[in-house]
């Protein structure tokens, strides 16, 4: 898994980020294909918030577009079936089971997939959230919005899950678009590129504002990510959004740094959830406090580590030398 | 008592101005069809005397409707009586777990086709019901303490009364129904009921009425059940539910054994015991073996325009929940 987002991530700087990545071989047509793909899954689930892969600034957006092209018909059919198959002799041919999905290579105005449709009901829902929750009863709030019957809400096997699960994608979406635009105004020289702390808190901090609205009912919220059969998404979001940060704060580490740089802020992000969900002080000073403190925890830690292995490398190489001398005095070193 | 019957069956029928002269005495099967009939049914070859199965037997269409009239007819004040013995009970489980997979916000309209002795229709109303007072008490609570911001704006934003919850029970079958309204009246049950004589594959509603469209363990005894299944989807306002209780087919080899000897052995048996009626019970397990199994009901309902249909198997299989969206 690490090494597949890694060798995406290599790709994806290669492809004129700018980014001073050197050393790394051309894509193959292996990945290339691999990255289609990956987009066009972008496209399918998130079509109406452009998730972080879509939001790769502006030489992707070619990719992107011939992905499309060369996906045709199939960037927009759920099952991803129909793979560039021309649109003729789908019109020919019309599955009646795919339904409107997949009957030509334009879309119409009005043209949804079923992803876009619940996650438009989705969206519509969470208004609703702060009065009734993180409930089905905010989806059939939100379904009615639409025009659509309170019935609909039985649509999500996963229910409130579905709709936190929604939320948290959204919100990593946007954190997405946020940093690349950060990033992109970095690379044009508009901004100052912020030191790696500095920048990680200010990603963590725009995370969790984007809670804000929905504080009261937080809680909830976090105890049905932790429900059993919500784990493995609610894990893969929580990995996309620490993914996505670091992506951005311009780490391109490829040893075992990757790992425990993902793990401390995962830490870092999930401790100052919890600090902010009992935070009462005003506009949550006391969480970006906390947050600040955890910040400055690692980079000294980090710090502090660098010293200990530099230190004891000295003293390594001492010994070493100590040991030499000492096979030199007693001639063991000898050569007969 | 068999000639009360039919002449009983006959005078009903005749006030559903079902214009059709009988053509299973002695079972002749293209004797009396009716043209006239299939012309105001749907009919996809438009063929008179087009045949169907009733039970293992091949019956022409019209016929298949008015045999199905009769065994109703002839079961409907046993019915319940019946359905607790064959199942010992479990098929109030089923139509507990269809409640539960429909779970019902309050203020939705149901359509409960086949409805029959109103079963669906009274969990419905009491699931809905339930819902809503645990609503009211999460309001309440959060409003024990309420800042005075909440109660001024309480003041001037009159909250809309939640609509209530409508049932309607829809049921080609007097008999049936008029079991139903009896159960009705001795539960208590008048708010939100309504009991209308209607085909699955006309029935007598507007488009996009209502939220929820039900027909449990009825389907199988619909002729087209295509033409009911398009009709579901006219009576369903978009994003409204279809949900069908029904029986299907169990995979399990070992339950499937079981189950068939239950059902061929003891079925009919328990039906001449209890309700004094062989035959009916002996077509009722029949039918059950003449439905489509659950993946070929499932491409049923996708191909009448349903969205995001699946299933859920029930007791391995015997019984099948398939639910799907118009969206």
């Amino acid at each position: 898994m690490a090494a597949l987002i890694r060798s995406l991530r290599a790709v994806r700087s290669l492809r004129g980020l700018g980014s001073a990545v050197v050393g790394q071989t051309c894509p193959t047509p292996h990945y290339n294909g691999l990255r289609r793909g990956f987009h066009r899954a972008a496209l399918l689930r998130l079509a109406d918030n452009p998730k972080s892969d879509s939001t790769v600034p502006p030489p992707s957006h070619h990719e992107h577009y011939q992905a499309q092209e060369s996906g045709g018909t199939s960037s927009s059919s759920s099952a991803g079936q129909a793979s560039a198959s021309d649109p003729g002799t789908q019109h020919e041919d019309p599955q009646p089971n795919t339904s409107y999905q997949d009957q030509s290579g334009e879309q119409s105005e009005d043209y949804e997939t079923e992803e876009q449709l619940q996650a438009r009901i989705l969206t519509a829902a969470l208004e609703f959230v702060p009065q009734h929750g993180w409930t089905v009863d905010a989806i059939a709030a939100g379904a009615e919005t639409l025009g659509l019957s309170a019935a609909s809400a039985g649509m999500f096997d996963n229910g409130a899950g579905d709709l936190v699960l929604h939320f948290v994608g959204q919100c990593n979406a946007e954190l997405a678009d946020i940093l690349a635009e950060q990033h992109n105004e970095v690379q044009l020289g508009q901004a100052e590129k912020k030191k790696t702390a500095e920048f990680l808190k200010d990603a963590v901090e725009t995370r969790l504002r984007m809670l804000i609205p929905y504080i009261d009912t937080w809680p909830q919220a976090m105890s049905i990510l932790l429900l059993p059969h919500n784990i493995p998404e609610s894990l893969k979001h929580l990995s996309t959004l620490v993914d996505d940060i670091w992506y951005y704060a311009g780490d391109r580490s490829t040893d075992l740094n990757w790992y425990t740089r993902r793990a401390t802020l995962t830490g870092i992000y999930n401790t100052t959830e919890l600090v902010m969900v009992q935070d009462s002080s005003p506009d949550f000073e006391d969480t970006w406090t906390f947050l600040d403190n955890r910040i400055k925890d690692v980079v000294n830690m980090a710090n502090a580590a660098k010293q200990l292995k530099s230190t004891g490398e000295a003293v390594a190489q001492g010994l070493l030398g100590a040991a030499v001398t000492l096979k030199n005095i007693t001639g063991m070193n000898q050569r007969r | 008592m068999a000639a009360s019957f039919r002449a009983l069956s006959r005078k009903v029928v005749r006030q559903v101005r079902r214009n059709v002269t009988f053509g299973f005495r002695n079972r002749v099967r293209t004797a009396g069809f009716n043209p006239e009939l299939s012309a105001c049914r749907f009919c996809s070859g438009g063929a008179a005397g087009k045949s169907t199965h009733f039970g293992f037997e091949t019956v022409s269409e019209g016929e298949k409707a008015e045999r199905v009239y009769k065994v109703f007819e002839s079961v409907a004040q046993k019915y319940d009586v019946m359905n607790d013995a064959m199942s010992l009970g479990i098929h109030r489980l089923w139509k507990d777990a269809l409640l539960h997979v429909m779970n019902p916000q309050p203020g939705l309209r149901l359509l409960d086709v086949a409805g029959g002795t109103g079963d669906i229709s009274f969990r419905f109303l009491e699931y809905s019901r339930s819902v809503r007072d645990r609503q009211l008490r999460h309001r309440a609570r959060a409003n024990q303490t309420p800042s005075w911001q909440q109660i001024s704006s309480s003041y001037s934003s009159e909250e809309a009364e939640p609509v209530d919850s409508w049932a309607v029970v829809c049921d080609i079958n007097k008999e049936m129904l008029k079991v139903g309204r009896e159960r009705a009246e001795k539960a208590g049950i008048t708010k939100g009921l309504s009991w209308v004589v209607g085909d699955a594959e006309e029935l007598p509603f507007d488009d996009d009425t209502f939220d929820v469209y039900s027909i449990a363990f009825g389907i199988r005894n619909v002729t087209h059940i295509e033409q009911a299944l398009q009709e579901a989807l006219r009576v369903l306002k978009p994003g409204g539910r279809f949900l069908c209780l029904e029986f299907s087919k169990v995979s399990n080899p070992v339950l499937s054994r079981l189950y068939d000897a239950y059902s061929f052995q003891m079925i009919p048996v328990l039906g001449e015991v209890i309700a004094g009626d062989w035959k009916s019970y002996q077509y009722l397990v029949e039918s059950i073996r003449k439905f489509p199994d659950q993946e070929t009901f499932k491409d049923m309902i996708e191909d009448a325009g349903f969205f995001r249909v699946h299933y859920t198997n029930l007791t391995g299989g015997v019984v099948a929940i398939h639910s799907g969206f118009k969206l």
